[in-house]
């Protein structure tokens, strides 16, 4: 599928047999509308937010080996590091669209923004969208500009902190052996 | 109905029946040596034992399912594993009606105050078990969504392990209720502990 | 003033939409009543006697009528994503089956499936072809637990118990082949954990003998039956414009008269070359969605079949790909050669690694479909794990099928959504 002319195209990507269009969050909404009316979009799956905080930076999520690994499946990569591409801002939008139609065309349109930039509602072109939209306030803290109840969804209404960001810890109880008596 | 039942275990010479009794040949378990030991120390007349029997025989649950557990809970319920013969296939849904609270699923910290309104709601005497690994220890989930054993907010009777635990072993922990409550050992509450 | 109850009619979908604005999740009290004294706010606590699980609804009544909604969530927010985060591909299969807890399956195969993308790992037929039996027999599975308990909750009692007779076959041939009854962590990265055990077939044959006949019986007890299609019939409709606005997805669109199953559009696994029904009605009330799920039950049955015939002439095949990169060399070379001692240590320990990159995958889960979309930096641990549950979407709907609806009929709408509160709150 050509996706061109959408208003706020910065660039496609095609990777795994999935397009990723990245678009400007100022004009999301024209984007989202394009895709819907023209492209038949219809259906908003999925929104999913990702926190790219220590992306590339050894030891970021390992306790064995780090985070940027050897690629096991790559031979002759022991001792070079694979470091994944740096991405160009802190958080990802990621918003999962359908097609109900032959062949079923899936795209999923990107956004990238720094920490406390506002992204516009897209409620108008997709009504479902509302609850992807606050579990997105919720759990990384992207404000969503006109969204009509931007409110916690799934912590405690007075819950401090966006858990799934990369600083916040994990949390739980540390757990005692027996052995280390 | 008579069962020949073997004379030298203690709770027997009392008069309280185990289940396990009337399976001969299977003998007393760990748990039902250490109760005849404490048995002789806490001296139940009569009336204390048959208001135990009485309430063992239909001690009936609260819908109380949070999550895979439940689903597991619910399957007692059916005619396989059937909890109707032990009178307890009436699960109410008010608190206020309940006697026992089996905590099946994990419990979120949004859900923990709930879970202590329900309970506080509940009537004594009330009984607690927590189902599952979830409730009993926080599971595999140790983060900072889930609270780590549900009895950092109610007292608990007896903790069920298993993810999910099969529904022969939620038996199997109701049935040990049922035989600490005839042999008179008090309620969580009763003997302290978290909260009341 | 109360408001008019939809009509209980066969008349097809209506124009126009029904979703409250501005929020599809929250129905607001209607300006004019809300300021007289009448309305009554109740609250469905989450504690609940219907056992979807862990729903809190706040419901404006006037009189009988529901007027306003506003469903909170969040009761049983566990942290999966970020648990997920920090164990290794390998270990954060064992997270997913506890999202849905009830269609267990296809959550780890929605996972395994996501990660062998990534890949580009190929699975042996075998494998796929038992992924697609075990994750047929879960439908079944979640498909006889909603039944029970959806009739449980309107007053047909005894549906619970000629459910759960067959859902207890159904988890008996689970641990047959797993050890396991629930969440049984069978799905391996490349294929499956084990081999399938021998007596396994001529038992699910058993099975899917005997399951036609059961439906039947449920039948008996539901489908003609005069209570059950007063309390149905027209209640909680979703038209089809509404039903894809809102992203609804399994039955509860296919109730809505749209034709959209992914196992046959957008198939997965070995789907193309099995045949199956795809039933669609089109009232979009709780009577059809129930229909549907029936129907798909049936459906199931036929897959199931068609699979075992396979999967028996596939006797003695490999039950996971040969990658020994990702997956475990068998135990006696351990002894013999040296190269599968080294990939054993480090798949064990480390946790085999998986290229960089993001992607999306979805499967035909029993409430709709379920997506997993992944994010991996080449390294051992996940980077990012979202699951699209289809029950997160589905309570969005809630709002506008509950319209004008009775509180009694309430209960029944919400339950014919099949919402399921573990993948809502994840």
């Amino acid at each position: 599928m050509a996706f061109e002319g959408l208003p706020g195209l910065v660039e496609t990507r095609e990777a795994f047999g999935e397009t990723t269009l990245v678009v400007d969050p100022a004009r999301l909404v024209e984007a989202c509308m394009s895709l819907r009316d023209e492209h038949g979009f219809e259906m908003l799956i999925d929104i999913a937010a990702t926190d790219y905080l220590g992306w590339g930076a050894p030891g970021v999520s390992g306790y064995i080996g780090t985070a940027t690994g050897r690629n096991l499946n790559r031979p002759m990569t022991q001792g070079l590091q694979a470091l994944p591409a740096p991405k160009p801002k802190r958080f990802s939008l990621n918003y999962h669209l359908l097609a109900i139609q032959q062949g079923a065309p899936r795209v999923r349109v990107q956004v990238w923004l720094d920490d406390g930039e506002a992204v516009p509602s897209v409620v108008s072109v997709w009504p479902g969208a509302d609850w992807f939209e606050r579990e997105a306030w919720d759990m990384m803290g992207i404000p969503v500009e006109g969204h009509p109840h931007p409110e916690r969804l799934l912590m405690d209404e007075d819950w401090e902190g966006h858990p799934l960001r990369k600083d916040y810890p994990l949390g739980g109880e540390p757990v005692r052996f027996s052995g280390e008596e | 109905m008579a069962v020949d039942r073997p004379k030298s275990h203690r709770l027997a010479e009392h008069g309280l029946q185990s289940e396990r009794l009337l399976w001969p040949g299977k003998g007393p378990s760990e748990f039902e040596q250490e109760l005849g030991d404490i048995e002789s120390q806490l001296g139940l007349t009569t009336l204390e034992k048959a208001i135990a029997w009485s309430q063992t025989r239909s001690m009936w649950p609260d819908t109380f399912g949070l999550a895979c557990c439940a689903i597991e809970m619910m399957s007692i319920v059916s005619s396989r594993y059937d909890i109707a013969r032990f009178g307890m296939e009436a699960f109410r849904s008010s608190p206020r009606q309940a006697d026992l609270l089996i905590i099946s699923g994990r419990v979120a910290q949004k859900m923990a105050a709930p879970i202590k309104q329900i309970y506080d709601q509940m009537l004594e005497p009330k009984w607690v078990i927590a189902m599952g690994a979830c409730a009993s220890s926080g599971g595999m989930f140790n983060n900072y969504a889930v609270v780590q054993s549900v009895d950092k907010i109610i007292p608990v009777d007896i903790y069920v392990p298993g993810c999910p635990p099969r529904p022969e072993a939620l038996m199997e922990g109701i049935i040990r209720l049922h035989e600490r409550v005839q042999a008179g050992v008090p309620s969580a509450y009763e003997v302290g502990g978290v909260a009341k | 003033m109360p408001v008019a109850r939809p009509p209980a009619t066969n008349d097809p979908i209506y124009d126009g939409t029904r979703i409250p604005s501005p929020i599809p999740t929250v129905l607001e009290v209607d300006r004019a009543i809300r300021d007289t004294d009448d309305i009554l706010t109740v609250n469905f606590g989450p504690n609940h006697p219907s056992t979807h699980g862990v729903l809190r609804l706040i419901v404006d009544l006037d009189g009988e009528v529901v007027v306003g909604l506003h469903a909170k969530v969040g009761y049983v927010h566990t942290g999966f994503e970020k648990n997920m985060e920090q164990k290794s591909w390998w270990k954060a299969i064992t997270y997913a089956p506890r999202i849905d807890y009830l269609a267990y399956q296809n959550n780890e195969l929605v996972f395994v499936l996501a990660i062998e993308k990534l890949l580009g790992l190929e699975v042996p037929a075998k494998a796929t072809w038992m992924r697609m039996l075990l994750s047929e027999l879960n439908r079944i599975h979640s498909h006889l637990v909603w039944l029970a308990t959806g009739a449980l909750e309107l007053g047909a009692i005894s549906m619970f118990w000629y459910a759960f007779r067959e859902r207890e076959m159904i988890l008996d041939l689970s641990e047959l082949v797993t050890g396991y009854r629930m969440h049984t962590r069978y799905f391996q990265t490349g294929g499956l954990a084990e081999d399938i055990p021998p007596g396994f077939y001529p038992e699910c044959r058993k099975f899917v003998e005997w399951m036609p006949k059961a439906i039947v019986d449920y039948d008996a007890l539901l489908r003609k039956n005069e209570i059950w299609e007063d309390r149905t019939r027209g209640l909680g409709l979703l038209n089809r414009a509404d039903a894809i606005a809102l992203g609804q997805s399994g039955p509860v669109l296919r109730a809505s008269g749209v034709d959209w199953d992914l196992r046959r559009d957008d198939p997965y696994l070995f789907y193309d070359r099995v045949n199956f029904r795809v039933p669609v009605l089109p009232h979009g009330d709780t009577y059809d969605r129930y229909r549907v799920r029936i129907e798909e039950m049936r459906a199931s049955v036929e897959i199931v079949e068609q699979c075992l015939d396979r999967l028996e002439r596939l006797e003695g095949e490999p039950w996971i790909a040969d990658d020994r990169k990702v997956v475990l060399p068998p135990r006696e070379e351990l002894h013999t050669s040296m190269e599968s001692l080294i990939h054993h240590f480090k798949i064990v320990t480390e946790g085999y690694s998986v290229p960089e990159g993001e992607v999306y995958v979805a499967v035909e889960s029993a409430r709709g479909e379920l997506g997993c979309y992944i994010v991996s930096d080449g390294g051992p641990r996940p980077w990012r794990v979202k699951f699209r549950a289809p029950s997160f979407a589905a309570l969005a709907a809630t709002a506008t099928t509950v319209q004008g609806a009775y509180i009694a009929d309430l209960i029944a709408i919400v339950g014919s959504l099949d919402t399921l509160m573990g993948e809502v709150d994840r």
